[in-house]
Formats: structure tokens, C-alpha cells, sequence
């Protein structure tokens, strides 16, 4: 029985109903919102679970939606890839859920404005779970226009996430996301609208069996690129990024930083080497590794010029966000399943880091009431906790070992040396230096004791705030020791994955 | 006076000239639009796609009109989805404004006021039409909702009692009942048939024109709310501090 039940493929749309309907209740109820966040992240996370080991019994996983075959209904399936970001979305919002609740109580107990506290709180929840439902949909997904109804969701809700705080810096900003999103939105479904009319089809697996001769699909192919690297905000189109992601409240920035720029992301990747494998040139992987590489740099330079602790970790953002582009020209050379343990260990790595981070400031601006960074001395005596999963976090974005982020740079590494292409390590080890003199001018300033400082002068914060934080970081630090698992799960069942890479890339 | 007219007048047309930048961009898009308009002009029309998936498979769906067969039945899923993208918008707008409704709408005329008594039935009475009229021909929640939505506009100009007669719960319940619902049916169907939405064919009509029905009230809500542009009122007034409860989130 119970083995009958764990064959059933439709468990896979646990993770976008639950979230689905726990949205629905946060935003009806009064009452007992927290708990039904915290169930439906629990829930959600022992579903990924149970198709993890679905996956690892009986290989990838196909759901009908409706019980109508692929030409006509919509497909869900799982695969490698998709299980490792269900697996990283499910792990970081349980964190996230627990620190917003944290946040939010921290945050009401001061008299001055607590009800505008409490209002944020309120709108928060539903936003959130209907966001992680988006998510879980985007990576699930497998059919073109049912894409871009999880993309829509997505960036419906992180716009209106982004304008919670309230502030009109982040109104602004949050408008600019919304316009941006709404861009990108629509040239991808304008891409859709171009491959259905050439194709016939909107099954990506279908798609992929399409000769892809026909001018159309390759007019598809760039508008949906340009639609996803928008959402992604690679360093041409990255304006919008650092100002909607320091601005928004902490919970916030963490969902926006760590999760929502990886589903679009994953979602190119995936189109770029799965779907239209056929149709990448050399020319184009290298304009995409390039991009990366200046991303990487920029992003640095700019992290490093900054004077606010979030608006660095923005910056920083965009830098990391450029790694997983130049694992695109490897990709082709490389041929095997190879470049996707680089992306996603490295979009793992820094779901895990980035999100502690982000943390980190914000129960710092909770505490100090600002996040000016020359000002953050003494932090080190009042939040140990807090400024020491900050070191940790710094450890694996900056790739040092044992962290996950180590591995995917030494993947890197090590592909564009094998495949000589060194211009690309080069670009990844001065982005690594970069990314230490930014982590360490905060670290320093934290260690920093001024004459006179007595510790004892304000309340620890609640272990809420502090210990999603370091727990998180661990997760990205022992990522890289315990290395083989994901690698496992990514090569489990897989043979198509291969298949494709080794058939699709001459 | 002429004069300044006259540099008032070539100041706002130098504001009207595109500099060399502007240009460039213009004539780039121009170049874009007339090669993606070239590219669906090429692309030849001859496979059928999947209107012929959707013919042979139609008596399956419980409905008659295909597109209603294709929206709520054979990808239902989309539809569900949807629903929660609307019903997201209005979080989002509840989530940053308060609604300037109610106040007073000054001196409303009385030929709007009886135009819209006379409208407003009559609009309930063709949205029910139309998402009754979904299962066989056009028509459908999303039309159906779109008419309710005018109606509810309507009153919401004319001062008339509608979103703000309706208590704040109550409102929040018929924004979500259509996108609950519809996930209630499609879990329903989960433990019926093993599929999610898939409905067992003999009872496929209704469940559709339920979920229709609930989905036009709920769409209808929400346009009408989304043109009220914020929360109607403040759901937990504070207790200890009536004044600060007038200051939510969106302070210029």
C-alpha cells in the first residue's frame, strides 16, 4: 500500500497546492496565520522530501495534470535539477518563514509604529506562501505557457513583497521591479506566442523533438532569453536590482536575493541547455559567459564602493549572479551533466549564504536602527550568533573550502582549464578576491570594540532572528563536504539529462 | 507678451525633438518590430496544432464550448493559477493603500444616479447569463467577472452602497472563495479519479459551472476592488494606539 502510494506521481503537486491554499487561508484568517506558514513550509519540505526518495527509487517522475497526455494538458515532472532547487527553496523557506516571524515580532513590540508593523505582517504571509507556490510551480513545470503563469505569479508577488516596507525609496524601487518584471514577462510571452505559432506544441519535451529549423523558434528562443536575463538582472539589465532588493524589508530582500532570481535563471538554463540544445552557437554561449564575467567584476567593484551593509549584499548579489553565466561556455565544451552540478551548487551555495546574510543585516539594522557599515562596531559583543553566521556566509561566497560555494568555483575552475578556456578562471579567482575584500571591510568593523562600549546596554534579540541565520550558513558551509549527495541526486535517473548532452552538443 | 509665447512655444519643441540617442533607439525597435513582424509573417501556417486535440477529445470535457473545455478542463491548471494572479493583485494593492472609498462622492447627478439604478440589475442579470451561456458558446467566469467587475465600478462612482456596504470579512471571503473553491474542486477531484482536476466525466458539467460560478463573484470583487485601489478599512485597529492606525504603510 504504502509503496503503491509512493509511485504515485501526485505528490508532486503537494508543493504548489499547499502553499497554495495556506496563502489563501493566511490571507482570509485573523488569526493563526504564523502556524499556517509554518505548516505548509514543514509540509512542503516533507513533500520535497518524499520526492527526493521517489526519485531515488524510481527515477524522474511525470504528473498529467487532469490525466490529459502532454500535446493537449499541462505536465509536472521531476528530475534531478528540479528536485536539488525544489530542495533549496523548501530548505531556505523554512528558514525564512521562521526568521520573518522573528522580524515581525521584533518589530510590533516597538510601541512607535507597531501597527504599521502589523500591517506589513498581514499582507506578508499571503504574499509569501503564494510566492513559494509560484516557485515550486516554476520548477516543476514542464510546459511553456504554464511557465509563464508561474513566472507572472512570481513576479506579481515580488513586487508587491519589494513595496511592503512602505518607504518611498522602496516604493519606487519596487515599481521599477514591477515594470521591469512586467517587461520581462511579456517578452517571454511573446517568445511563447512565436514558438506555438512555428512549433504547434507547448510540451517542452515535444518541443525538444521539433526539428528547429524554422526562423521562428530561434525569434522565440532570443525573446525568451532577453525576457528571463531581465528577471535575472545580469549585469546589462541589473539597474533595477540593488535598489528593490536594500530597500525592501529583511525578510523580503532574502526572498527576493536568494530564491526569486533563481527561478528565472533556472528556468533559462534549462531552455538554453534542454529544450533548444540544438540551436546554441559558440558565439552566443561566449556573449553570455562574457556578461557574466563583467557582472562578476561590476558587481564587486560596486559592493565594495558601498556605505550601507544591504545594499552591498545587493551588489554582491549581481557578482554572484554572474558565475553561474560563465558556466554557460563550459557548457558546451564540457558536455555532461558536469555544468549543471556547477549551477546548482552554486545557485545552493548562495541560496544558503546570501539568505543568512541578508538575515544578518537585518537583525543588525534591528538592533543598531541603521546599516551604515563605518558605524557597525561592537555589533561582535551583543550578537555573536548573528556575527558569526555572517563569517561563515562571507566563507562560502567567497569560495573558500569546505563551503559549497568552494566546490562549484573548483568545478569551474577546473572545467574551463580542461576545456582551456582559462580567460574564465582567471575572471572567477579575481571575482573571488573582490568578494573577500568586501566580506572582510564588514568583518573588520564588526570585530571592532570602541573605547568605552558597554555590551550590556540593550536586550539580546530573539533567537528567531539569530539562529535561521547561522543555520543556514552552515548549510552552505557543509554543502561542500557533503558534496556527492546532491551530485547523486542530480545524476540519478538521468540518463536523458546525459543523453541530451552528449546528442544535443556537438 | 507675444515674444514669450513664442520661446515658450520653441522650448516645448525642442523638449518634443528626439536628441541622437533617442533616435537611434527608435530606429532600433523600428528594425525589431519589422523583423519579428517578418518572422510570424514567414513562419507557414500549415500544422494544425492542437485544435484538433481539442475537437477529439471535447466530449470528454462536459462542456460544449471548446474554449471553455480548454480554460477550465484540459488545462485547468493555467486557469487555477490565473485565479491566484488576480487574487494576488489585490493582496498587493490592499497591501500598500488604503482605499480613498468611502467618502463622500460630491453632488452625484441625477441622471447618473437613475442610469446606473437602471444598469446595475441589469448587469447582474447578463453576467449570469454569460457564465451560464460558458458551457455551450462563449462566455465564462473571466466574462461574467469582467461585467460584475463594471457593475461594481459603477456603483463604486455614484456613491452608491456596494464594496463598502459588504463587511470587511465578508469581502475578503468572496475575494477568495472563487481561487478556494476551485483548488477544493481540483483536490476533490485528486481523491476521486487520481488526477488533480480531472474531473469524472459524468459529473464534469457541474463542477465546471460551479467553479465558474464561484470564480465570476471572486474576479468580479476583484476588479472592483483593484478600481477602489486599497484595503476598504483597517482590519485590527489598535487598541492602545487609535491615532497611529490612520498611518499604514504608504506615507509619501
Amino acid at each position: 500500500m504504502t509503496s503503491l502510494q509512493l509511485t504515485s506521481p501526485s505528490w508532486m503537486i503537494i508543493p504548489v497546492i499547499l502553499p497554495l491554499i495556506a496563502g489563501l487561508l493566511s490571507f482570509l484568517l485573523n488569526r493563526g496565520i504564523f502556524a499556517i506558514a509554518l505548516t505548509a513550509a514543514l509540509a512542503n519540505l516533507l513533500a520535497v522530501s518524499i520526492l527526493t526518495c521517489q526519485l531515488l527509487s524510481y527515477g524522474p517522475m511525470r504528473c498529467h495534470m487532469g490525466g490529459w497526455q502532454p500535446p493537449l494538458g499541462i505536465t509536472l515532472r521531476t528530475d534531478g535539477p528540479a528536485l536539488l532547487m525544489l530542495l533549496m527553496t523548501a530548505v531556505t523557506g523554512l528558514a525564512i518563514t521562521l526568521y520573518a516571524r522573528g522580524y515581525f515580532s521584533y518589530r510590533i513590540l516597538d510601541p512607535k509604529r507597531a501597527s504599521q508593523h502589523q500591517h506589513q505582517q498581514r499582507y506578508f504571509w499571503p504574499l509569501w506562501l503564494l510566492l513559494l507556490a509560484g516557485l515550486n510551480g516554476l520548477f516543476l513545470s514542464s510546459d511553456i505557457f504554464n511557465l509563464y503563469v508561474t513566472l507572472e505569479l512570481i513576479a506579481i508577488a515580488a513586487a508587491s513583497l519589494a513595496a511592503l516596507s512602505g518607504k518611498p525609496a522602496s516604493q519606487l524601487a519596487s515599481f521599477r521591479y514591477l515594470l521591469v518584471n512586467l517587461l520581462g514577462s511579456i517578452t517571454f510571452l511573446l517568445g511563447v506566442v512565436f514558438l506555438y505559432k512555428s512549433c504547434r506544441v507547448l510540451d517542452l519535451d515535444l518541443l525538444h523533438n521539433v526539428p528547429m529549423n524554422k526562423p521562428g523558434i530561434s525569434a522565440a528562443l532570443a525573446l525568451m532569453s532577453v525576457g528571463l536575463l531581465l528577471k535575472t538582472a545580469l549585469v546589462p539589465l541589473h539597474f533595477w536590482l540593488p535598489p528593490a532588493h536594500a530597500n525592501a524589508l529583511a525578510p523580503v530582500s532574502i526572498i527576493l536575493s536568494a530564491l526569486v532570481v533563481k527561478g528565472s535563471f533556472y528556468l533559462l538554463f534549462r531552455l538554453w541547455f534542454e529544450v533548444f540544445a540544438q540551436l546554441i552557437t559558440t558565439p552566443a554561449l561566449n556573449v553570455m559567459g562574457t556578461l557574466g564575467a563583467v557582472a562578476i567584476l561590476w558587481g564587486a567593484i560596486q559592493a565594495m564602493r558601498q556605505h550601507r551593509l544591504k545594499l552591498m549584499i545587493a551588489y554582491s548579489t549581481v557578482s554572484q549572479l554572474g558565475y553561474l553565466f560563465i558556466a554557460f561556455p563550459l557548457a558546451r565544451i564540457d558536455g555532461s551533466t558536469q555544468v549543471w552540478s556547477i549551477v546548482i551548487f552554486m545557485a545552493m551555495a548562495h541560496a544558503c549564504a546570501k539568505s543568512a546574510m541578508f538575515m544578518v543585516a537585518g537583525t543588525v539594522f534591528l538592533h543598531l536602527g541603521h546599516d551604515r557599515i563605518n558605524d557597525l562596531t561592537g555589533i561582535r559583543a551583543n550578537l555573536p550568533i548573528t556575527v558569526l553566521a555572517y563569517g561563515i556566509a562571507g566563507v562560502s561566497l567567497m569560495g573558500l573550502p569546505p563551503s559549497g560555494g568552494f566546490i562549484a568555483k573548483w568545478l569551474l575552475l577546473s572545467s574551463a582549464l580542461a576545456s582551456s578556456q582559462w580567460w574564465w578562471a582567471l575572471v572567477v579567482i579575481i571575482g573571488s578576491l573582490l568578494a573577500m575584500t568586501y566580506v572582510f571591510r564588514v568583518m573588520s568593523r564588526f570585530f571592532v570594540i570602541p573605547e568605552g562600549y558597554s555590551s550590556a546596554k540593550s536586550t539580546p534579540p530573539s533567537p528567531l532572528l539569530e539562529w535561521p541565520a547561522l543555520v543556514l550558513a552552515m548549510i552552505s558551509l557543509f554543502l561542500g563536504l557533503a558534496a556527492s549527495w546532491p551530485l547523486y541526486i542530480l545524476s540519478t535517473g538521468n540518463p536523458a539529462l546525459a543523453q541530451v548532452f552528449s546528442g544535443g552538443l556537438p | 507678451m507675444k515674444t514669450e509665447e513664442k520661446i515658450l512655444r520653441q522650448a516645448q519643441n525642442r523638449n518634443k525633438r528626439l536628441d541622437a540617442f533617442q533616435r537611434l533607439l527608435l530606429f532600433l525597435i523600428i528594425c525589431l518590430i519589422t523583423a519579428l513582424g517578418t518572422i510570424i509573417w514567414i513562419i507557414p501556417d500549415d500544422t494544425p496544432g492542437l485544435a484538433d486535440a481539442v475537437v477529439s477529445m471535447q466530449e470528454h470535457s462536459g462542456v460544449e464550448s471548446s474554449v471553455t473545455a480548454v480554460l477550465l478542463n484540459f488545462r485547468g491548471y493555467d486557469t487555477l493559477l490565473e485565479v491566484m494572479v488576480l487574487l494576488l493583485a489585490v493582496i498587493g494593492a490592499w497591501s500598500l493603500a488604503k482605499a480613498p472609498f468611502p467618502r463622500q462622492v460630491t453632488n452625484t447627478s441625477p441622471v447618473q444616479m437613475g442610469v446606473v439604478r437602471l444598469l446595475v440589475p441589469l448587469m447582474f442579470l447578463v453576467a449570469a447569463y454569460l457564465v451560464w451561456q460558458g458551457s455551450h458558446l462563449a462566455g465564462g467566469a473571466f466574462q461574467g467577472g469582467a461585467i460584475l467587475g463594471a457593475a461594481g465600478v459603477l456603483l463604486l462612482v455614484t456613491d452608491l452602497p456596494c464594496l463598502r456596504a459588504i463587511p470587511a470579512q465578508l469581502l475578503r471571503i468572496g475575494l477568495v472563495l472563487g481561487p478556494l473553491l476551485f483548488v477544493g474542486v481540483a483536490l476533490f477531484c485528486l481523491f476521486f479519479t487520481g488526477n488533480l482536476l480531472g474531473y469524472p466525466e459524468e459529473t464534469a458539467g457541474w463542477l465546471i459551472l460551479l467553479i465558474e460560478i464561484a470564480c465570476a463573484i471572486s474576479i468580479g470583487l476583484t476588479l472592483s476592488s483593484l478600481f477602489a485601489g486599497g484595503h476598504p478599512e483597517y482590519e485590527r485597529p489598535q487598541s492602545n494606539n487609535p491615532t497611529e492606525s490612520s498611518g499604514n504603510g504608504e506615507k509619501p
